[in-house]
């Protein structure tokens, strides 16, 4: 039987399936379901410093309209920020400690900032709370139409050297694709000292009814046509870095497991699959898995990892994008 | 609410009141400067613990009363969260009743010589005054008036005790001796109920005793009130934890019919940020409780406070600068106000802010405490700070805290004093499953009766709103008491 034993920032997984960052890993008693059907790694739902100021805001709203709190002489209502702040980040590292009690596998943190201030100093929080890393789920919204882009990628190097001065544990940066010279950005925050990489965030996107003439929300969860931008990125970074590549958006199957693994990834993080078909669903993936190894005669996953990176295949252009233009230009 | 300006025209339209309106022009009044609240020299008091406002002398108080226009629509009183019929005890002031006055106060504030010396009138009568909203002058001083009626009474010797019914036996609990139970308390035993008032601490008086220091309301203007309540006939029981030292449910058996919870909101609040576990390192709550409450200033007690050299005070409200201006009088050569935002965005009071900058008072406005470091026995010697600088306004309409990248720094420090707010008393709402409360901790009541998911249980002040001032609490005293009294009314017609 194949050993599909995996390091991931410097953890020991079981095998390359981590259950990324979603309601899936928003409680104790769901992530103890997702280790029994073989999760090698959570990644916990993220902790919003976003959400954290629009509640801070709706409580304000509240208070003033229920006349519950005097607010202008109310130190509470002064810092009600900070404290909602602190109810939350408690939450957080009370699923944290949760967890840990209930679960072997390694528990992975996560913060979703857009900045470098204050909330760097929940990391070592939750360093303490006893996570065994911490991804860090960074967007700068790319429409800012007063920031150059160079402006914009800095604050992911200040949060990169930021966390990584506070705590000893390993740090993953999630990003997203939009970037004016994506490449250059991840060695960056290898070199500002990120342990890990996942590609890539995938966003709620907007939809517009034509009949209601309403924006709405588009599909939540993604689809395996998806995988294309994450295969593309992680097979050219694979040579580049020596950081841990964790693929994300579009993986639902065993297939696309190997076919990330191929591609050079160190794990692959899943959630829309299995919030389609269970926890029992990472069962059958990993059947699949291990099965394709066994046909194939691989005893361990270094074995095949990266082997379809682009500096390893004949013809590397296939994953760049001259190439790709000049396929489809190709077509009558 | 016609019913009130009916009675507002009627009582304006009297004669004594019409004749002091006509004894002097409208012109002369408005040309008059506001009178100065005698205050003692910055100094001396902030070596002590004497009052800070001394109050107004009798001819200054009418000079002030002289202003007051009397006007037939008085918005001031729109301003006060308990409607008290200011022209009303002003002009009596003015024609020297000073009795009178305080007696008009009374009618609905029990505690007149507390709320003249704490009440933010700034933002709430004064704010309204005609002076402030047509002529932009400053406002009539209704916050100085209403001390000097209160305090002209208690000094005559001739303290009023309200009268009571005849007791109909009824026992009803009241949970807190703070301003909101006090209220409560007074109003109960006016209808004739057998009032007990339930206090944990050992001193009768909530927040207007542990909280707010003695420079700023003495402890013997609280103790003259809860006389009177005694006077009254209310009983005071100290030391006395409902839901702890006896259940609802034992009180219940003991014969009481219903219960007034003011449990206030002491739970402090921290910012949770490393180190502020390191000893040296207070809530303003228990920092102000064990000075106030606890003689902790002095050494031969056995619960003192660490006489800090240098004190540093998070936050901008009125606790934060009742306990930098408290860490100043125990000896601190440094006492520094520590707070994220601009001067014009703190909660403190415009008067309070002044007196602290004149103690020699240290202000870091727009900085805010990142982490603090002990020395090896784990006490608190240092701490860092951010630069902050404004940025969008939040719901609030203030501008929004934003760090400075790279300003951090670091301050040395033997005491720091953390008042960011507090939360409500949780006990109660622990003790009773059937209690509904908000989000917030605070108990869900009926805005008109105060009554909360429980029939026999009402509830007012900060356990209800949060964090409200001594007259909202106190308002809120006295709309359970009328609550209570119609509920057990019922009660009985209905049995």
């Amino acid at each position: 039987m194949p050993d599909l034993t995996t390091n991931y920032l410097g953890l020991t997984l079981r095998n390359p399936i981590v259950i990324a960052s979603s309601g899936l890993t928003n409680s104790a008693e769901d992530i103890v379901e997702l280790d029994k059907n073989g999760a090698a790694a959570v990644v916990l739902k993220s902790i919003f410093e976003e959400q954290i100021m629009r509640e801070a805001d709706h409580r304000l709203k509240k208070a003033k309209e229920d006349g519950l709190i005097y607010s202008e002489y109310s130190e509470t209502l002064d810092y009600i920020d900070e404290h909602i702040k602190e109810k939350e980040l408690g939450t957080y590292l009370d699923l944290i400690r949760n967890t840990k009690k209930k679960v072997m596998i390694p528990v992975i943190a996560s913060i979703n900032c857009i900045s470098a201030m204050e909330w760097t100093t929940f990391a070592r929080q939750i360093e303490d709370a006893g996570a065994d890393a911490l991804e860090l789920n960074i967007f700068v919204m790319p429409f800012n139409f007063d920031q150059n882009s160079i402006e914009s990628e800095q604050v992911y190097y200040d949060i990169v050297n930021k966390v990584k001065d506070l705590v000893s544990i390993p740090v993953s940066i999630k990003i997203s694709p939009y970037f004016a010279n994506l490449g250059r950005v991840i060695l960056r925050l290898e070199e500002h000292g990120a342990d890990g990489i996942v590609m890539f965030n995938r966003f709620a996107s907007p939809d517009i009814d034509i009949d209601a003439l309403k924006v709405t929300s588009a599909q939540v969860f993604s689809h395996r046509y998806e995988i294309a931008n994450t295969l593309r990125w992680t097979a050219i970074m694979a040579k580049q870095l020596k950081m841990d590549i964790a693929a994300s958006t579009g993986i639902h199957e065993g297939e696309d497991v190997i076919k990330m693994l191929l591609a050079g990834a160190t794990v692959t993080q899943m959630a829309s699959g299995i919030y389609k078909k269970g926890p029992e669903h990472i069962v059958e993936v990993l059947k699949f898995v291990n099965d394709w190894m066994e046909d194939r005669g691989y005893n361990y996953i270094d074995q095949f990892r990266g082997k379809l990176s682009q500096g390893k295949v004949d013809h590397p252009e296939v994953y760049e994008r001259m190439q790709f233009m000049r396929y489809f230009s190709e077509i009558k | 609410m016609e019913n009130i300006l009916e009675y507002l025209k009627e009582e304006r339209s009297q004669e004594w009141r019409a004749e002091i309106r006509k004894s002097m022009k409208a012109k002369e009044r408005t040309s008059r400067e506001r009178v100065k609240m005698p205050e003692e020299d910055p100094n001396v008091r902030n070596k002590s613990n004497i009052e800070v406002n001394s109050g107004l002398p009798i001819e200054n108080a009418i000079l002030e009363a002289q202003r007051c226009l009397d006007c037939p629509d008085p918005t001031c009183m729109t301003g006060c969260p308990v409607g008290i019929n200011i022209p009303k005890f002003i002009k009596k002031i003015e024609t020297k009743d000073f009795l009178g006055a305080a007696s008009v106060l009374k009618e609905t504030n029990g505690l007149p010589a507390v709320c003249g010396r704490v009440c933010p009138q700034e933002v709430q009568c004064e704010s309204t005054c005609f002076y402030t909203i047509k002529l932009k002058k400053p406002p009539v001083a209704i916050g100085y008036l209403e001390r000097f009626a209160a305090d002209y009474e208690r000094e005559s010797g001739k303290m009023n005790v309200p009268n009571v019914a005849d007791s109909n036996k009824i026992k009803v609990g009241i949970v807190g001796s703070g301003p909101a139970g006090l209220a409560a308390a007074g109003d109960l035993a006016k209808f004739g109920y057998d009032v007990t008032v339930f206090e944990a601490l050992h001193e009768i008086g909530g927040v207007l005793k542990y909280g707010i220091p003695e420079f700023r309301l003495p402890n013997v203007i609280v103790d003259v009130e809860i006389d009177n309540l005694k006077k009254m006939g209310v009983k005071f029981r100290t030391n006395f934890i409902v839901g702890k030292t006896a259940s609802f449910d034992d009180l219940k058996k003991d014969g009481f019919e219903a219960f007034f919870v003011g449990s206030g909101a002491g739970l402090p609040r921290f910012m949770n940020i490393p180190g502020e576990n390191y000893n040296g390192i207070f809530s303003s709550n228990e920092y102000l409780t064990r000075v106030n409450l606890m003689n902790a200033a002095d050494p031969d007690y056995d619960t003192p406070v660490i006489s800090g050299k240098n004190v540093a005070v998070i936050g901008g409200g009125n606790t934060a600068m009742d306990s930098v201006r408290t860490a100043k009088r125990l000896g601190a050569d440094r006492a520094m106000i520590i707070y994220r935002r601009s001067e014009k965005e703190m909660p403190a009071r415009v008067e309070e802010i002044k007196h602290a900058k004149e103690e020699d008072i240290e202000f870091m406005n727009l900085h805010n405490p990142l982490e603090y470091y002990a020395d090896e026995s784990g006490r608190v010697n240092r701490m860092k700070i951010q630069k902050m600088e404004l940025g969008e306004p939040d719901a609030s309409g203030r501008r929004r805290p934003v760090p400075i990248e790279g300003s951090e720094f670091y301050v040395d420090v033997d005491t720091v004093v953390v008042s960011v707010g507090v939360s409500p008393n949780p006990l109660i709402p622990k003790a009773l499953a059937d209690l509904k409360v908000t989000d917030w901790g605070t108990i869900v009541v009926d805005k008109e009766t105060m009554q909360s998911s429980i029939p026999e249980l009402f509830a007012g002040g900060d356990i209800v709103r949060g964090g409200a001032t001594v007259i909202l609490a106190m308002g809120d005293g006295r709309k359970a008491a009328a609550g209570m009294h119609k509920y057990i009314q019922e009660k009985i017609k209905a049995n």
